[in-house]
């Protein structure tokens, strides 16, 4: 046990160590030097996907819960990593596709961007992510935040073209607002509940008051709905995906706003389940208007990335909306909702990465991305034209693809619940995203071929890059094309997960904040005084902040 | 430019400096101090050269080892977590006690190595950040004889060399 709960370090120490010895070793500047960071990247990439791998086989097939507490320091007092299926679901995910994009990128990213880091960038990125759906404490969760935004907004703007700066500068102050409510609910958290930790919150908050809960969860959804790019806090994603080069999008896509919809699941589920129902108005409507909003705001988009980025969005709804009703219905169906968000969620981690990288080999083709400048693509690149179709019509939801079943088992629950208002939403967002993926497909390969305005000449001519872009795409679409048709193992593995998502109970049992109390503490080997909270809520006497450290 | 006198503090200063950091570095586990801080006070002993003797030596120095320093630095914290493994549990300290002649009794342990890979990053970082502004500073400076602070955003937008100037420092990155 002490080896596997070791493994929940892997997937941040890997990536931060082989950055680490990129930096160290192989310094920025030479070609070769840079063939070495490929060599180094690739090597950690194909590693985090083998740990991946053994956490998902381990938490989410065998059903176990992984707990780390680092260094040996017990729960409220050191730091804890936690993994059960759902974070274990998104690491798995996570490698996947940065394991794809990562061919793309050493194709298409530039010496100059190579030259200035692009590489470790890379891998601090995938370091943030992972420690994201891994921390067990709001702090870490927290600091974990900041190193992702970080890594993207270096990523974001290396190179410096003015578009891109302009679009990070937009990025990281909205990023930053966002952390900030979430700095101050976790300052909430600690000034009234006493505790980071978030299995000794998801303990105490039913004990605090109110208007604690209240405050506590609109700010964590403020916070993490900005992150996730929900209805009324997703000014950042379309004004800033465009700009970096595609790999950068691809990644970003398939990889950012997923961590904020993560920390909702985890969130709603551990700490508040009761507001699910009665929060569920709202939740139903923001993420209705998400839908609505992302699919006619891509309606509008001259660009192909502008019109993925804007059905980021839209889809983010869609996930919100299988939280929402995640504990309504008969009780045979509890979890059913977030099972199918869960689904739904790798769905779209593959096939918007797929289809972004795929917008992204047309954009360097015909040298823009805007739809009324390119075209007739299909003679000249017939394997990149089937493969943009297949994933665009996975992500409109046409079987046999991953996009049918996910979007066929939330509608059966949003209609089962009988919130007959959103799923037509639903229904209304999936056909224009049909019509917007039709529009792409026919813009960009079918019209009259047009010249274009700068060929990347250097991609055109080797062979071997082109395979490198086309290759990932390929991968991802037929996953996609295998979670489809084993759409029932799918489904079933992600209901498992959800409702295990849903057991806080043994989420704090298995971090067991509060086994020092239990054991000698409370038997009076303490002076155990009661706090003075300033929420004023009667915390039991047991729960107190200011304990010794344990035994080394 | 470098001035007189602080050209003489920085005698002074620079050594003193260091040796406050190496003092917060080591007393850091137990009381006030520790990497960051003691990193933070590594750099200010840099930024003192950068002031009294001018960025481009500091950089021809330096600068080259900068990068090596924050990737060591993250590697030796790592590795001080993989150190905790060997006792079970990642991140786990593992304590020696050493016997020195003059000293005394002296515990060492993991902790220690892992605040000395985040001085090493804190000073690696800080420093390329004040070398990076210096340069800044140094390329903006040329402002016209006679423009108030209160123009100073407009001069530099509108001043050719100083747009030449900041495009040329981009393609030297």
């Amino acid at each position: 046990m002490a080896l596997s709960a070791n493994l929940l370090a892997a997937p941040v120490a890997a990536p931060l160590l082989t950055a680490a010895l990129i930096l160290l070793v192989a310094r920025w500047g030479g070609r070769t030097l840079i063939r070495h960071q490929v060599a180094l990247t690739a090597l950690a990439l194909c590693l985090n996907l083998g740990i991946a791998l053994t956490l998902f086989f381990g938490a989410a097939v065998q059903d176990r819960r992984f707990v780390l507490q680092f260094g040996n320091w017990t729960a409220p007092f050191g730091i804890t990593a936690y993994a059960d299926g759902l974070s274990a679901t998104l690491l798995l995910l996570t490698a996947i596709v940065a394991l794809a994009v990562y061919p793309f990128a050493v194709a298409t990213i530039d010496y100059h961007r190579a030259r200035m880091g692009f590489h470790p960038l890379y891998l601090f990125l995938l370091m943030g992510v992972n420690g994201a759906f891994l921390s067990g404490d709001l702090f870490n969760l927290y600091v974990f935040f900041e190193v992702l935004l970080m890594a993207s907004f270096v990523l974001l703007t290396v190179g410096a073209q003015p578009a891109q700066t302009n679009s990070g500068i937009r990025y990281v102050v909205l990023n930053l607002l966002a952390s900030t409510v979430f700095l101050v609910a976790a300052g909430v958290a600690y000034g009234t509940l006493g505790t980071l930790n978030m299995a000794q919150i998801a303990e105490r908050l039913p004990l605090a008051s109110e208007a604690v809960r209240t405050i506590f969860a609109g700010l964590l959804m403020v916070a993490f709905g900005s992150k996730a790019a929900l209805f009324p806090l997703f000014f950042w994603l379309p004004a800033s995906y465009h700009t970096p080069p595609p790999a950068v999008t691809a990644l970003f896509g398939g990889l950012l706003t997923k961590v904020g919809i993560y920390t909702l699941f985890r969130s709603f589920t551990l700490f508040f389940p009761e507001l699910l129902i009665s929060w569920q108005p709202a939740l139903l409507t923001i993420a209705g208007a998400t839908m609505l909003v992302g699919a006619l705001g891509a309606l509008a988009q001259p660009g192909i990335r502008r019109v993925l980025s804007f059905h980021i969005i839209s889809h983010v709804g869609f996930m919100l909306m299988g939280l929402a009703v995640a504990l309504s219905g008969n009780s045979l169906a509890i979890g059913f909702g977030l099972g199918a968000a869960i689904l739904y969620l790798c769905h779209h981690m593959i096939v918007k990465t797929a289809l972004i990288m795929a917008g992204g080999a047309v954009e360097l083709y015909m040298g823009s991305d805007r739809l009324a400048s390119i075209g007739g693509l299909v003679t000249r690149q017939p394997l990149l034209a089937f493969l943009f179709f297949m994933a665009a019509i996975s992500l409109a939801g046409v079987p046999p693809f991953s996009g049918f079943i996910s979007k066929l088992s939330l509608l059966q629950i949003t209609l089962d619940t009988r919130h007959w208002v959103v799923s037509g939403v639903s229904v209304f967002a999936s056909l224009l995203t049909m019509i917007n993926m039709m529009r792409l497909w026919r813009e960009s390969f079918w019209d009259e071929y047009s010249r274009p305005s700068r060929v990347p000449s250097r991609l055109l001519q080797s062979t071997r890059r082109q395979w490198m872009m086309l290759v990932p795409v390929a991968s991802l679409v037929l996953f996609s094309l295998g979670l489809g048709i084993f759409g029932e193992p799918a489904f079933r593995l992600s209901m498992q997960v959800a409702q295990n998502a849903l057991d806080r109970d043994a989420y704090i049992e298995a971090v067991s904040p509060s086994a020092l109390y239990s054991s000698d503490l409370r038997r009076g080997a303490f002076n155990a005084t009661v706090p003075t909270s300033p929420g004023g809520n009667n915390l039991p006497s047991v729960m107190l902040d200011d304990l010794p450290s344990p035994a080394r | 430019m470098p001035e007189l006198y602080l050209r003489l503090l920085n005698r002074i200063l620079t050594p003193l400096l260091l040796l406050l950091a190496i003092y917060l570095l080591l007393r850091g586990h137990n009381l006030p101090g520790g990497g960051f801080i003691a990193g933070l006070m590594a750099a200010a002993a840099f930024e003192l050269q950068i002031l009294s003797r001018g960025h481009d030596r500091v950089r021809r120095s330096i600068g080259p080892y900068l990068n090596s320093g924050i990737g060591l630095g993250l590697a030796i914290a790592i590795c001080s977590g993989f150190a905790g493994l060997l006792n079970g549990v990642f991140f786990k300290g593992l304590w020696f006690d050493l016997h020195l002649p003059l000293l005394g009794e002296l515990a060492v342990g993991t902790p220690v190595i892992f605040d000395l890979g985040v001085f090493l990053v804190v000073v690696s970082v800080a420093t390329s950040y004040l070398l990076g502004l210096s340069r800044i500073s140094d390329s903006a400076a040329p402002i016209p004889d006679g423009a108030s602070s209160l123009e100073l955003s407009d001069s530099f937008e509108s001043d050719p060399a100083v747009v030449a100037d900041d495009s040329s420092l981009r393609s030297e990155r």
